[in-house]
């Protein structure tokens, strides 16, 4: 009797091949993503390289030595203006890097501030620590810099205090105490400056409020959209498409109704986050509308598309699991991207989440006004506009069979 | 339960046709759904639409109502030319399943429908009050569908598909899976359409209720309409005004002259004109052949005995 329960659960699991992609391929699949995020060893490619702007306000023999001697690290990529020949680019001041670090060009801008070198050489003088402005939405970026700023500045310490050896010999205790070798032989002192999060209540939430709400964007728009192929099931399409409504006005009716319960659901789950974790959403209303507006746009196409696509409720069901974690995998809703490899960074950028999410980071993060959302709302809404035309000519089929 | 007068309602058919189909063809890759099927339904008339499972009644139900375009052939409605898709506003369709929102009330899925079909404010509003009374449910107007018996559902999906008073109504089975109060009810309602003047094609397995609802029927058969005319027309013309009587003997027997050995060999079938004249001789034929005669039963001719006449099939084959 068992057997025979066992062999009708096999058989019934053997019928359905959804249910045989769902319990052994999905598995898989998220396996890999998520080795491809974390193992570099079998990734597309290696950890991600730190961009930053190398700023050197102090510009003494000193400075120029470790400003070049950080740009020498692997793990960093120094900035240079596009057309810019020579091997090291570095700035005489640091506005222009923190502007580009407030733009969310670069992560981070490292500054030699003037006094540096002195304040080293004079143990009389108040020390000068370098500095390490920083957009800490990407707090690894921030620890690596500081670890390798550390390194890098022991490194030099270590040879100057090769080269005043014989010096340092000849000195007593106390003498050495006050010698200006003393202060190569203590840590860097580094101040990092981070140029976001000093005046917001609770930044990283409001990440990751958008990386959820995405993600459940599309499953609730999936679930709604596979209406459709319920109604195709009960022959409720049947009646509608015999009445005076044409399969036009049916999608765009479903397309308007998904799009208003995701910004619906998108702006509860924003007020939540402003409740319960003070993230600052009427702060930051009309970035938050274009955006939610034009993201539930394009998941209510990608939505209805896959319905038009699959053949009944559990085939769609399914394949939304596998499309949706999967693009939330990528795109940086589950896991940020910042701690994928360049190449994994990159590739996430195909995926809807990964668009909607930097667009969010701009309006909360970087407070960005609404014209630097035009290359994530264009995309977006190109989404929205392509995935309804791609759904209308797969919905053909429902017209006339 | 209504029976029909064919004197009335020859009397309440037009001369024009509310539907007329000719050679429609429809294939699906090598299967021909439709091979030239026509029939004609007559203004004011009730047409049965019979066939063995298969036979393509939905497919031809589809293409009247735009639903799948046929390959060849003509629909005309109303002495219109129908294209292939739209353009069907007298027409009402009642789909075999229970086509509603079962999360909608009863109310809200007439509302919903009647919107559809283009009525809007006071229209729309007596409409749906005339569906609820219509189909006896103004009690539970406010209750959700899925809450509902299988009759009822049925109630309310037949209404959604008449609130915009068609001419032309096609129900696909609409009785399947209800008792036979809920039958009865169900043909109270479409009989008080058919008196309001629409013209009714259903498509049905109930050879009963072929029989008894409608004026006129149509048998189809592999994508093709072999027969059509009223019940008596059908009799006449197929197997006549023969009776049929059926012996069952008490031990089986292999064969004897004129009869049809059936079932398990203890049942002979055969065919006569007047049975008080014709029944002793076919009692002593069977004593004389040794067999012994345990029960016996005079079948008249029927639509039963039409279809297995015309399909060789039984109606659900």
């Amino acid at each position: 009797m068992i057997g025979t329960v066992v062999r009708v659960g096999l058989l019934r699991m053997w019928h359905g091949r959804t249910e045989i992609l769902l319990t052994f391929v999905v598995p898989i699949a998220f396996f890999t993503i998520f080795a491809f995020i974390f193992d570099e060893q079998i990734g597309l490619g290696k950890s991600p390289r730190v961009d930053i702007a190398i700023v050197d306000e102090d510009s003494t023999e000193l400075s120029r030595e470790f400003v070049t001697a950080l740009a020498e690290w692997e793990t960093l990529r120094v900035y240079a203006p596009a057309g810019y020949q020579e091997k090291l680019f570095v700035f005489t001041a640091a506005e222009p890097a923190r502007e580009l670090v407030l733009a969310g060009i670069l992560p981070l801008a490292v500054v030699v501030p003037e006094g540096w070198s002195g304040s080293l050489a004079n143990p009389d003088a108040q020390p000068v620590g370098l500095q390490l402005l920083a957009d800490s939405s990407d707090p690894v970026a921030t620890q690596v810099v500081t670890a390798l700023l550390r390194q890098t500045s022991g490194r030099i310490a270590a040879e100057r205090g090769r080269q005043q050896l014989e010096v340092l010999l000849s000195l007593s205790p106390d003498e050495f105490a006050e010698s200006p070798m003393s202060r190569f032989g203590t840590p860097a002192a580094i101040e990092v400056i981070d140029l976001f999060a000093a005046d917001k209540a609770n930044p990283v939430v409001s990440m990751y409020a958008a990386g959820i709400a995405v993600m459940f964007l599309l499953f609730g728009a999936v679930g709604n959209s596979g209406t459709l192929l319920e109604e195709e099931d009960n022959q409720t399409l049947d009646r509608l498409l015999c009445s005076n409504l044409t399969m036009n006005q049916l999608l765009a009716g479903k397309w308007l109704l998904m799009t208003l319960v995701g910004i619906v659901q998108v702006t509860i789950m924003f007020a939540w986050a402003q409740l319960a974790f003070g993230v600052d959403l009427l702060g930051h209303l009309p970035g938050f509308a274009v955006m939610t507006v034009v993201t539930a746009g394009a998941a209510s196409s990608f939505a209805l598309t896959l319905a038009a696509l699959c053949r009944n409720r559990a085939q769609l069901n399914a394949v939304a699991v596998i499309l949706i974690l999967c693009m939330s995998a990528l795109g940086g809703s589950m896991v940020p991207r910042y701690v994928m490899s360049e190449t994994m960074q990159s590739f996430g950028k195909i995926t809807f989440n990964a668009w909607a999410l930097d667009g969010y980071i701009k309006v909360f993060w970087r407070n960005l006004p609404l014209a630097d959302l035009v290359p994530e709302l264009s995309v977006l809404a190109a989404t929205a506009l392509v995935l309804f035309g791609v759904g209308r000519i797969l919905a053909r089929r429902w017209e006339n069979s | 339960m209504m029976v029909s007068d064919p004197t009335t309602t020859r009397d309440r058919a037009d001369s024009e046709s509310a539907l007329r189909i000719r050679d429609l063809v429809k294939r699906f890759g090598p299967t021909t759904a439709l091979n030239r099927a026509g029939l004609e339904l007559r203004r004011g008339e009730r047409l049965a639409l019979l066939g063995p499972n298969g036979a393509g009644k939905t497919t031809l139900v589809r293409c009247i109502c735009g639903r799948s375009v046929p390959d060849s052939g003509s629909i005309e409605m109303l002495g219109r030319q129908l294209p292939p898709s739209g353009g069907r506003h007298e027409l009402g369709f009642v789909p075999q399943e229970i086509a509603l929102y079962p999360d909608l009330t009863a109310r809200e899925n007439l509302d919903a429908f009647g919107r559809f079909h283009g009525l809007t404010g006071g229209e729309l509003r007596d409409a749906v009050e005339w569906a609820l009374q219509w189909t006896g449910l103004a009690d539970r107007a406010d209750d959700l569908t899925k809450t509902f018996s299988s009759g009822m559902k049925r109630r309310v999906n037949i209404a959604c598909g008449v609130l915009h008073r068609p001419l032309v109504l096609l129900l696909d089975e609409p009785t399947v899976g209800v008792d036979p109060q809920s039958r009865d009810r169900i043909f109270r309602m479409l009989e008080e359409l058919w008196r309001q003047g629409t013209s009714i094609l259903l498509t049905t397995h109930q050879l009963d209720e072929a029989e008894r609802q409608c004026d006129r029927i149509v048998i189809i058969d592999h994508g093709h309409a072999i027969a059509e005319g009223t019940l008596g027309d059908l009799i006449a013309s197929t197997v006549g005004a023969n009776r049929r009587v059926v012996f069952t003997l008490a031990e089986a027997c292999s064969e004897l002259a004129g009869f049809t050995v059936r079932g398990d060999g203890r049942r002979l079938v055969a065919e006569v004109e007047d049975v008080a004249r014709d029944l002793p001789g076919l009692l002593n034929r069977i004593r004389e052949s040794g067999g012994q005669v345990s029960d016996l039963d005079v079948q008249p001719p029927s639509l039963h005995s039409v279809f297995i006449h015309l399909t060789g099939r039984e109606l659900r084959e």
